[in-house]
């Protein structure tokens, strides 16, 4: 295979992002599938995406728009 | 009358950061790509275009290699006289042709050159503006500035009044998010404006005396909690963190959090007498047309757009002021004193938990307050101590900024949780009949108040359930202006039993440093006092310990960072210990013991001083 690429958008590894890590994946064209250089996570754009929403649950609130942020 | 301002920052930055390594993939680096210039202007066009489309002024920040760019230049000329922006001069944005031919290094942050080449690039830069402009700026800045370089562009440039000066959380946490590639530190410091001392720009000045001459501002107005737990560039009033983040809805593009950010930096008005402040500087390569991590353009420029509107829109309904940078400084010189502290009651607003913290900043410390473990200080930093730290090359901390801790429970363990050792926290455990428990375990709510000049935290009540008998114990925590004190009254306001006695152990371990590692502790001395009668230890991880009944005072002075800490009861059968560690938990402990009944209120004391 030849030496892997960006994609179109630069994706990071959701893997690593759940553990607060900011890594770029790299494309591997031959594949269809990004891949992390740190841990062991691959995936094409669907899983990738698939997986990004998943790390979103930690954001419980993420959609509420707060007007008190008090608790008297 | 309240007032909530914003300072919205531009900077032409003719090489982006990251943009050079993301445009630029595959490619050999060269920062005199004209592609890479020609869109890095753009997008410095496309913020001022938003922020002036919303009725918005600009502080615009030169960057050494715009000096260089005719249209940069012109168009600041043009915005300064049709919309009344602010023409500065960052010390970000170094790097460019001119730049490394001259310097030879492909370093970029101000703070972490030698001081020899600190002046040389400040009279270089400035000097460079002066050719330019015909006067020199009022308002520079860099992601941090040491005291040092303050000092001496203060000297050199006395016009400079306000500088972007510090970003808040930046240290351990940014370093491994950034996979462990960003050598550069800088917790510790405050997360809203004030007036850098001369001798360490993250601890406030207390007088005339320390007044390094400048109001410093943070770069972003960052969420006191989420950046305290977690990534600092993923939660601050910078709407392409956010995306960074992924705090967006990736059907709508809606981010409510964004919104919620602002709107609880407007409510700190409540404890900062009527004052409020929001900051917003989004580097040009943010908005890189090819799209930022998940994030396609369009994403980008809209959620900066967003960002803009809203501002506007509050603008136009008279809840705020857009100022610029010179601005704001003489209205915070006019609005504060100096030992007037930064408070905020700080509530979780993305994940839900309802969460609290309480921080708390003046020229002597800056304190965190937690509610989810029962009011205990998970954050200390003593700047008292007003620690001389020189940072950069030449120095012992080329890349270490951040102003040491005596606590910080995400580095050290806080309440601890695992089978061996100690965290650092300042909490309370009470015992009875062979039971104990720890306030850390009592989650609560604080309301604040201010009675004078002192500042108070009420906190909710709290039940302890031994086996047979129940404490309903109230906590009360001060804060008295300029003092150096925090104040920890214990109300017993209910026993199950009346005639019940309970064991209260009010305890602080702490430790010194500025990251998880630990430090040489070697040296620290602890101490028990009573009237001339003094006992003490010098720390060399022998697990000693000292017990004196009735002690005025417990103190450990830690020489590394010059600081000596404190305590005191005012409990009639208060018995004062200190503890020293060991190799596996190198902390040590200062606290006090007391019996105490019910409807009784005892009152415990931290002070923190300068030791040398």
């Amino acid at each position: 295979m030849a030496q892997a690429g960006k994609g179109k958008l630069n994706y990071r590894c959701p893997s690593c992002f759940m553990r607060d890590l900011d890594i770029d994946m790299f494309y591997q064209k031959e594949t269809d599938e990004f891949y992390c250089i740190r841990c062991q996570y691959r995936g094409n754009e669907k899983d990738v995406l698939e997986k990004n929403e998943m790390v979103r649950f930690r954001y419980g609130a993420m959609a509420k728009r707060y007007t008190k942020f008090d608790f008297d | 009358m309240d007032k909530f301002i914003v300072n919205i920052i531009h900077r032409p930055e003719m090489v982006p950061e990251y943009a050079e390594k993301v445009t630029g993939h595959g490619k050999e680096e060269d920062i005199g790509r004209k592609a890479l210039l020609t869109e890095s202007l753009d997008i410095f066009k496309f913020q001022q275009e938003m922020a002036h489309k919303y009725g918005l002024k600009t502080t615009i920040q030169m960057t050494y290699a715009s000096l260089f760019n005719e249209e940069a230049v012109q168009i600041a000329k043009e915005h300064h006289e049709k919309y009344g922006d602010e023409i500065a001069l960052s010390l970000l944005g170094l790097p460019c042709t001119e730049f490394r031919e001259k310097y030879k290094t492909k370093d970029f942050c101000i703070w972490m050159f030698s001081m020899e080449d600190k002046k040389s690039i400040v009279d270089d830069v400035f000097g460079k503006f002066y050719d330019i402009f015909g006067f020199y700026p009022e308002s520079t800045g860099s992601y941090y500035m040491d005291a040092d370089l303050i000092n001496y562009v203060k000297e050199a440039y006395p016009s400079v009044k306000c500088a972007v000066a510090t970003c808040w959380e930046e240290g351990p946490k940014a370093y491994h998010t950034c996979n462990n590639s960003w050598y550069t530190f800088m917790d510790g410091g405050p997360w809203n404006p004030w007036i850098p001392s001369k001798q360490n720009s993250h601890a406030p000045a207390a007088n005339e005396a320390e007044d390094s001459g400048i109001v410093a501002i943070p770069h972003l107005s960052r969420d006191l909690l989420a950046c305290y737990d977690g990534n600092g560039s993923n939660f601050g009033t910078h709407p392409q963190n956010v995306l960074r983040g992924m705090i967006y809805d990736t059907e709508t593009w809606d981010y409510p959090y964004l919104y919620n950010l602002i709107d609880q930096y407007r409510d700190l008005e409540k404890y900062n007498n009527g004052y409020a402040y929001n900051m917003m500087f989004v580097g040009p390569g943010w908005l890189n047309k090819m799209g930022r991590w998940e994030a396609p353009y369009e994403l980008l420029a809209k959620s900066y757009e967003d960002g803009m509107k809203y501002y506007g829109e509050l603008k136009e309904q008279g809840k705020l002021t857009d100022m610029t940078m010179a601005e704001f400084a003489d209205y915070y010189r006019q609005k504060k004193t100096y030992t007037e502290p930064e408070c905020a009651l700080w509530r979780d607003i993305l994940y839900g938990s309802d969460k609290q913290l309480f921080w708390y900043c003046d020229p002597y410390m800056r304190a965190c307050v937690n509610m989810d473990q029962g009011g205990a200080i998970v954050d200390l930093r003593p700047y008292a101590a007003k620690l001389e730290w020189p940072v950069g090359i030449g120095t012992k901390h080329v890349t270490d900024a951040s102003y040491p801790f005596l606590i910080q429970e995400k580095y050290r363990a806080g309440y601890f949780t695992h089978y061996a050792g100690e965290g650092t926290v300042r909490s309370a455990k009470l015992k009875y009949n062979g039971e104990e428990v720890d306030l850390c375990l009592c989650r609560t709510k604080a309301h604040f108040s201010q009675e004078g000049n002192t500042r108070v935290l009420t906190l909710d009540p709290v039940d302890i359930e031994f086996y047979d008998l129940t404490v309903k114990l109230q906590s009360v925590i001060s804060f008295e202006e300029g003092s150096s004190d925090i104040k920890i009254e214990r109300r017993i306001l209910e026993m199950s039993n009346p005639e019940a006695q309970v064991e209260i152990n009010e305890y602080m371990v702490a430790c010194y440093g500025t990251t998880e590692y630990s430090e040489d502790m070697t040296g620290i001395t602890l101490s028990a006092k009573k009237g001339e009668e003094v006992q003490s230890l010098s720390y060399e991880y022998k697990c000693r310990d000292i017990e004196m009944a009735g002690a005025d005072e417990v103190r450990a002075i830690v020489p590394q960072i010059e600081t000596a800490v404190s305590m005191r009861s005012n409990a009639e059968t208060a018995v004062g210990y200190v503890k020293e560690g060991y190799a596996f938990s190198p902390m040590f402990t200062l606290g006090y013991t007391a019996q105490v009944k019910d409807k009784e209120v005892i009152a415990t004391w931290l002070k923190l001083e300068k030791a040398n």
